[in-house]
């Protein structure tokens, strides 16, 4: 019974400023269940501030985020709280914690917030990592493992409470282009399999047509989101700017 | 993940069944969910092991709700399986299960297996190579500053005067209040702990020459170094090691700048420069610290107080005083920033080279002062 057009998470006329340096203003959008939605952009245009937004890191300066149908932005704290509970957030550098091994890494948000024994501890973690390709090192430290590993293992801790929506954050940033197909496969595989919603920021073009359900065009000339829907529709038939985006159009030289 | 039907939750059942034709049926039903109870792949195992098992097939018609319970349970009989080489039906699972477990079999697979841990015995030989490799490392930083030194010296070495400025700034002016509080509290310390012995000879009146010569000669040196190695030492190794983790020094070591010229000399320069001053400073705080004690306790004139402690302290007294203050500055940087290039990538490791920076840097200044002594002593200076 999966409502295919329930509402994840929406922005209503969000504005977002460092002081009176306005980054982005009046976005409009809402992210449904089962979609892998794209926030792209050129550097600087705010996408990671709209992550940050969306994760309560940075508060808007106008306009409000809504999760399901509850205001995010006038929630308090513990009700924040909460509603990041169902979220899973992979970090564009992965940010474990280097002092704790892979294994630690994925047990810590477990051991916090369910009441599990070591042993079903001990198996989640292994079923993560096996998800992402990693079984075997559990023992490992993250700066032992290659970026893509660190990646993987970044993921598996983003899942390791099921959450229902998970953010991703440049998943390809510092990667090749290989280890970055086959972590979008992976992201993918997941989604389709876990039935997560995603919410992906990033620039590489190649990553957002690969995975994305639908995408989110942040121009940071007219500090306004300019185009949204499918990646190959926009990359075909959007505005100008987007094409360009996508390397379509006219080229730059 | 699916969750349907919250009205009451049945709870997690496994039902195992043989057929005649030696098909093992698994049957699962109910709430397969983490935090209920849920049955254990034991049973269904042992039952494989008993043998005589030509398929397995799983049917999972009655769940009702599921997370990574159940792809857990699944996962290690689907693995059960394959080691005894019994093919298993999965047709009735939901697909996003099917995905699951497809994900877990093939990058299983993907990376190969990691090698294990090391054994102990193997650990201890690791642990004894890493001291052996440290000593090398601190034998050959040494060696290498030393050389930077030399080109600084010279004028060749690479590094921002900027930054200089900064890590003198950093090391002198700013640390003077808290050189000035430690050292006029020394100076009241030894003042008391005069009094209350020399009284007993009626000699209290010599307590301005005590404790002037004790400050001058030494306290004021080692005082002023044991709190430099708190603030600067530390601080130096926290940087550089902070560097290492964000791979800065790697990138200054692949712009062709010696990190040891950039970052380690300035450091060294800077505080051998600024000790000496500092610790002239000390000096004059910690016989203000006696001549508190002094004139309050004892009654006697500032003036005559000051006079007293100029004409006991000899410029011989101040400059010892001051050549050991410079060899500490010099000792306190240089742990500072050997921990910090010893640090690995790891954000743990730059509190634990702070926290080596200091103590390396104290042991090293209480080791340079009894030398000091001793070297002292036998010139009769």
């Amino acid at each position: 019974m999966v409502n295919v057009a329930e509402d994840v998470i929406s922005a209503r006329g969000l504005t977002m400023a460092f002081g009176d340096r306005v980054v982005m203003s009046e976005l409009n959008f809402t992210i449904r269940r089962g979609e892998v939605y794209v926030v792209m952009g050129g550097s600087g245009s705010g996408k990671s501030t709209l992550l940050r937004h969306l994760l309560g890191l940075q508060e808007p300066a106008q306009g409000e985020i809504l999760y399901g149908k509850t205001s995010f932005t006038r929630a308090s704290p513990p009700e924040r709280e909460e509603m990041l509970r169902r979220v899973g957030v992979l970090y564009q550098s992965a940010a474990l914690w280097t002092s704790m091994t892979l294994a630690e890494n994925v047990a810590l948000p477990l051991q916090q917030f369910t009441r599990l024994s070591p042993p079903r501890v001990r198996d989640v973690v292994e079923l993560k990592l096996a998800l992402v390709g990693l079984l075997g090192f559990e023992e490992f430290y993250p700066w032992e493992l290659s970026g893509g590993m660190q990646k993987r293992a970044g993921l598996a801790r983003a899942i390791a409470l099921d959450p229902e929506i998970l953010f991703i954050d440049e998943p390809s940033a510092s990667l090749d282009p290989p280890t970055g197909r086959h972590l979008d496969r992976l992201i993918l595989q997941l989604q389709r399999a876990l039935g997560t919603t995603v919410v992906v920021v990033t620039h590489d073009v190649a990553s957002i047509l690969a995975i994305g359900t639908r995408a989110l065009y942040l121009d940071g000339e007219s500090k306004r989101a300019i185009a949204e829907g499918p990646p190959a529709e926009l990359r075909e038939r959007g505005p100008p700017q987007v094409r360009a985006f996508f390397g379509q159009g006219e080229a730059v030289h | 993940m699916p969750s349907e039907g919250m009205v009451t939750a049945p709870p997690a059942s496994l039902e195992v069944s043989r057929d005649p034709d030696a098909t093992l049926r698994v049957r699962l039903a109910g709430t397969w969910r983490l935090e209920t109870e849920t049955p254990s792949p034991a049973e269904v195992e042992a039952e494989l092991s008993r043998g005589n098992v030509s398929r397995v097939s799983v049917d999972a018609s009655g769940v009702s709700s599921w997370d990574s319970a159940l792809v857990v349970f699944l996962a290690r009989l689907v693995a059960a399986c394959r080691a005894r080489s019994t093919p298993i039906e999965r047709a009735g699972l939901p697909t996003g299960l099917q995905r699951l477990l497809d994900l877990v079999q093939d990058s299983a697979t993907l990376e190969g297996r990691a090698e294990g841990r090391p054994a102990f015995l193997e650990q201890i030989g690791e642990r004894s190579l890493l001291l052996l490799g440290r000593a090398k490392d601190t034998n050959g930083f040494v060696g290498s500053t030393t050389l930077a030194l030399a080109r600084f010296a010279l004028r060749r070495a690479r590094y921002r005067s900027a930054d200089l400025g900064l890590l003198v700034q950093g090391a002198g002016p700013e640390a003077l209040p808290i050189v000035a509080l430690v050292n006029f509290l020394v100076g009241i310390i030894l003042a008391f702990v005069g009094i209350t012995q020399l009284r007993r000879f009626g000699a209290e009146h010599y307590i301005a020459d005590i404790v002037g010569i004790a400050v001058v000669r030494d306290m004021a040196a080692l005082i002023t170094g044991v709190v430099l190695a708190g603030r600067s030492g530390a601080a130096y190794a926290a940087q550089i090691a902070t560097m290492q983790v964000t791979q800065e020094v790697d990138a200054l070591r692949t712009l062709g700048i010696s990190p040891v010229e950039f970052l380690v000399v300035p450091r060294v320069v800077a505080l051998t420069l600024m000790m000496p001053f500092l610790t002239l400073f000390a000096d004059a705080m910690g016989v203000l610290g006696g001549a508190a004690v002094g004139t309050t306790m004892m009654h006697q004139a500032l003036a005559a107080y000051l006079r007293q402690t100029a004409a006991s302290v000899t410029s011989g007294d101040i400059a010892g005083g001051l050549l050991k203050g410079a060899t500490y500055g010099s000792l306190v940087a240089f742990a500072g920033t050997l921990r910090g290039m010893q640090a690995e990538r790891s954000s743990e490791r730059v509190g634990e080279a702070a926290t080596q920076a200091v103590v390396s840097g104290i042991v090293l200044i209480i080791a340079a002062c009894g030398v000091y002594q001793y070297v002292f002593f036998l010139f009769g200076w």
